[in-house]
């Protein structure tokens, strides 16, 4: 029981400390990596980000050609002491809203935040409800099932079906 | 041998139209000669469906360059091991593969209850066909493996050439991974063919619910560990191979593959509602339905090119055809349901809100809604460029910031959900399961509150793994407890004994913490960071703790490829724990770069060290290292998973005799737990 004890207190312990074990490790980047996390490399070929982009498959693994110039671009606007918002337009306002790595959340890419969103609040009305039909409905021995031509099945013509089921099947 | 191919594919697409007709009119005359020819031209389908797939293999070994696709995919100085791979490099190739795969179910099916079941086999054989014409058609004329490399003349006349050597195998799937990724995701796709077919068979049988259930949960549960041990091991390639320090991109391909895997998830879990409460049928049924469905998108996605993705096939023509056939098996289902719907008819309400079933709800709710919001942000861009004129592109960040949230609210209900009763759960209950896992779960909490380190979703992954570990602790705990005083086994083997009686449950309870595992994992990418840096001899490179070092760099010459060679030395505070060896290939078949990256991986982080290739400004040569941490968490918590999978996959232990000496009024691990009568009326079956 002493052995049981002190598996359970190390147990508890470790879960404790794990934030200590994990909490050095903070990530740092500078602005315009930041700015090119939010910026598709227009090269075609990879489809990642100018900020990240590492061009899989290609002949040097790091940013190609197209992701360099569009960073040095950056740059530029960030000399230019342009904000976020106004580097990222300019990138729109030259290659459309594809350079876009997320949905902007204005105009028609305020359709893809709202959807999560919309969805979400439509499955738990659905939800709501059939929890709420289920809890208000009789005990099913009282339930007739309705058949689609909108005649009446019985409890015991389902049980019969059941037992040919049970009948011709086999686990 | 291209020809013999050609030729077994084409009898094949015969054989499966004949058990296709025959199977429809078996169950229109219930003629026993029938019904067993037409199951017998079923298993010649698949039968010839391997001798097609195995030419392809034999033409690959053999380097017949006179076949195009051979040319295309393979080449002399490949390996043995990847010309295995070279089947599924292509698109013809990985078309073929899927009917392979799809043939092994089939004939598995067939043959395991040729003697079972045999008003329902009719059919599940017929749909079964029908699945296995349409991908036939697709290998026979619309992407046949098996064309002969030729060349149009001025006249028309096509001549017929035999290359010296092929173009070779793509480098990024030059990988061991690539030669059991495929395979694996591709029998989770081909493996949900089965229940559907069940399903779908049972309804048109009006049979009630839950006997397909009972017949295809081993099917399903095969299908879904290939798909998450496929899903886990593309995780794994693209960690270890492209090179840009991440494991999952949201790239649409790798979306398309997590869509059926949500949905069958959602399955596994809301079948249990209808075999304890005999509720959820009609979901049940449209759950595996859209998981089917789902799975057939997944290879459309991939090989249409309606999405741009770096794992994608080239824009191909076969769009329509995928198309089409979602639309066929859409209207075959509405029709079997609406006919048949009332066979399908709840059986019992919803006694509490705070109760097992709400939890299933819940849960598949939020399955749900995961997995539309991944098809709608995978397909949003073509239908921004549809409605608006400007397609809009939907990244990684998107993805995140929309299924982090989800994916905490799953990973809560996985704690909460198997530890509410059945129809109500009472206070008492709630209070004594719950009490630890918050006490725990919030120390966790407010351990990173005191150290200052405030990432909203890392922190609330770690408080709820936190949670949700220590709930299915005291899940083996508890259980554990009640035999070890029944039978006077140590606790460890208690649990272990308790596992193997109740295999599903305890199975699941494994899954579920190898899901714990893995959100661990995940939430260690917040913590992420890269540095890249030319570096001369001798220069170094810091990252957290560690120093890289280039020593040296050289050159390997393989067969089929020509390898640079960095050759770093790490070291933690100023003590050298091993050297690492990153390399840039060249592959001369089709002038290809690759990437193999150098990993020291240990449970805290991995040392991701790439070398790029050389500077094009400088010539020198660049090193991007990454610091992961906890990523490992991620492949243990995979292993974990499967595990899991194959216990619940495993007969239960008879109880021993021992316990029959055990007065009946003991209550029952399960009964505290529940804080039930052991005399409310529940279906058989497990938890």
């Amino acid at each position: 029981m002493i052995k049981t004890k002190r598996l359970v207190l190390t147990l508890m312990l470790s879960f404790a400390i794990l934030p200590l074990w994990v909490v050095n490790l903070t990530a740092q980047s500078d602005r315009a990596k930041q700015v090119g996390m939010h910026l598709k490399c227009m090269c075609k070929g990879c489809d990642m980000s100018a900020g990240g982009c590492s061009h899989p498959g290609g002949a040097f693994s790091g940013p190609c050609p197209t992701a360099k110039a569009m960073m040095k671009d950056v740059d530029e606007h960030i000399a230019k002491g342009e904000t976020d918002e106004q580097i990222i337009q300019a990138f729109v306002n030259q290659y459309g809203a594809i350079v876009y790595v997320e949905p902007p959340k204005h105009g028609f890419g305020l359709v893809a935040w709202i959807m999560p969103f919309f969805y979400t609040a439509c499955g738990l009305a659905v939800v709501v409800f059939f929890i709420g039909k289920w809890r208000k409905e009789p005990k099913p021995a009282a339930v007739a099932h309705n058949l689609s031509d909108g005649t009446k099945i019985s409890l015991e013509a389902m049980e019969r079906a059941r037992e040919q089921a049970r009948r011709e099947t086999e686990d | 041998m291209d020809v013999f191919g050609s030729f077994s594919l084409l009898l094949a697409f015969v054989c499966a139209v004949y058990a296709f007709v025959a199977g429809i009119v078996a169950i229109k005359t219930r003629h026993p000669l029938l019904i067993k020819s037409a199951r017998q031209a079923g298993i010649a389908t698949c039968a010839l469906i391997f001798v097609g797939t195995f030419s392809l293999i034999y033409l690959l070994f053999t380097d017949n360059f006179s076949v195009a696709y051979v040319v295309s995919h393979s080449n002399r100085d490949l390996s043995s091991f990847y010309k295995v791979a070279a089947l599924w490099a292509g698109q013809e190739g990985s078309l073929l593969f899927w009917s392979f795969l799809l043939s092994i179910y089939v004939i598995s099916v067939l043959i395991a209850y040729r003697n079972k079941n045999g008003e329902l086999m009719p059919y599940v054989g017929v749909i079964l066909a029908g699945v296995q014409i349409f991908f036939l058609t697709l290998n026979n004329f619309v992407e046949s493996p098996f064309k002969a490399l030729g060349a149009m003349q001025a006249n028309g006349t096509i001549d017929l050439l035999t290359r010296q050597d092929g173009n070779g195998l793509n480098p990024l799937l030059q990988y061991p991974e690539m030669v059991i990724h495929p395979p694996n995701l591709y029998s989770g796709y081909t493996g949900f063919t089965i229940p559907f077919a069940f399903a779908l068979a049972a309804l048109l049988a009006r049979y009630p619910g839950e006997k397909w259930i009972h017949l295809t949960r081993k099917w399903t549960m095969i299908a879904w560990c290939f798909q998450s041990v496929g899903i886990l091991l593309g995780a794994h390639w693209a960690y270890a191979v492209l090179g840009w320090g991440g494991y999952w991109g949201w790239d649409p391909v790798e979306n398309a593959s997590l869509l059926p895997w949500l949905t069958g998830t959602a399955f596994l879990h809301s079948v249990m509602m209808q075999e304890k409460r005999g509720m959820m049928k009609v979901w049940n049924v449209w759950l595996v339905f859209s998981t089917f469905l789902l799975c057939i998108m997944g290879t459309f996605l991939t090989r249409s090119g309606v999405v741009s993705s770096v794992h994608a096939f080239a824009n191909s023509q076969i769009g329509p055809w995928f198309v089409s056939f979602m639309a066929l098996i859409l209207v075959v289902c509405t029709v079997a349901y609406v006919k048949n719907r009332d066979y399908l008819a709840s059986e019992n309400q919803l006694d509490s809100i705070v109760s097992r079933e709400s939890s299933f709800l819940f849960n598949n709710l939020l399955f749900l809604v995961a997995c539309i919001a991944v098809l709608s942000g995978t397909l949003f861009p073509v239908f921004s460029e549809a409605l608006s004129g400007s397609r809009i592109s939907v990244g990684a960040p998107f993805f995140n910031k929309v299924m982090i949230p989800i994916g905490l609210a799953i990973l809560f209900l996985t704690g909460v959900g198997p530890l509410l009763a059945w129809r109500k759960t009472s206070q008492e209950s709630l209070k004594r399961n719950f009490g630890w896992p918050l006490v725990i779960s919030l120390a966790v909490g407010a351990s990173f509150w005191m150290v200052g380190y405030r990432h909203l979703y890392s922190d609330l992954s770690f408080v709820l793994c936190a949670f949700v570990a220590w709930t299915i602790f005291l899940e083996f705990w508890r259980g554990g407890k009640v035999l070890s005083a029944r039978t006077g086994m140590g606790m460890v083997m208690s649990m272990h004994e308790l596992a193997m009686r109740n295999t599903r449950r305890y199975g699941g309870y494994l899954v579920h913490f190898g899901m714990v595992l893995i959100f661990i994992g995940l939430a260690g990418a917040a913590f992420n960071k890269d540095v890249q840096k030319s570096m001369n001899l001798g220069d170094s490179l810091v990252i957290g703790p560690y120093k890289l070092v280039l020593q040296s760099g050289d050159t390997k010459a393989e067969a089929n490829y020509t390898a640079q060679r960095m050759i770093l030395e790490v070291l933690k505070n100023d003590k050298q724990i091993m050297m690492l060896y990153p390399e840039k290939r060249n592959f001369q078949a089709n002038q290809e770069s690759g990437t193999m990256v150098s990993i020291y991986s240990s449970l805290k982080e991995d040392l991701y060290v790439v070398y790029a290739g050389q500077d094009p400004d400088t010539n020198l040569p660049v090193i991007h290292a990454y610091l992961n941490p906890l990523v490992k968490w991620v492949w243990l918590g995979g292993v974990i998973v499967v595990f899991g999978t194959l216990l619940a996959l495993m007969p239960n232990r008879r109880v021993a005799l021992a316990l029959q000496a055990t007065p009946e009024t003991a209550p029952t691990a399960s009964a505290v737990r529940q804080g039930l009568q052991p005399s409310i009326p529940l279906r058989e079956g497990h938890d």
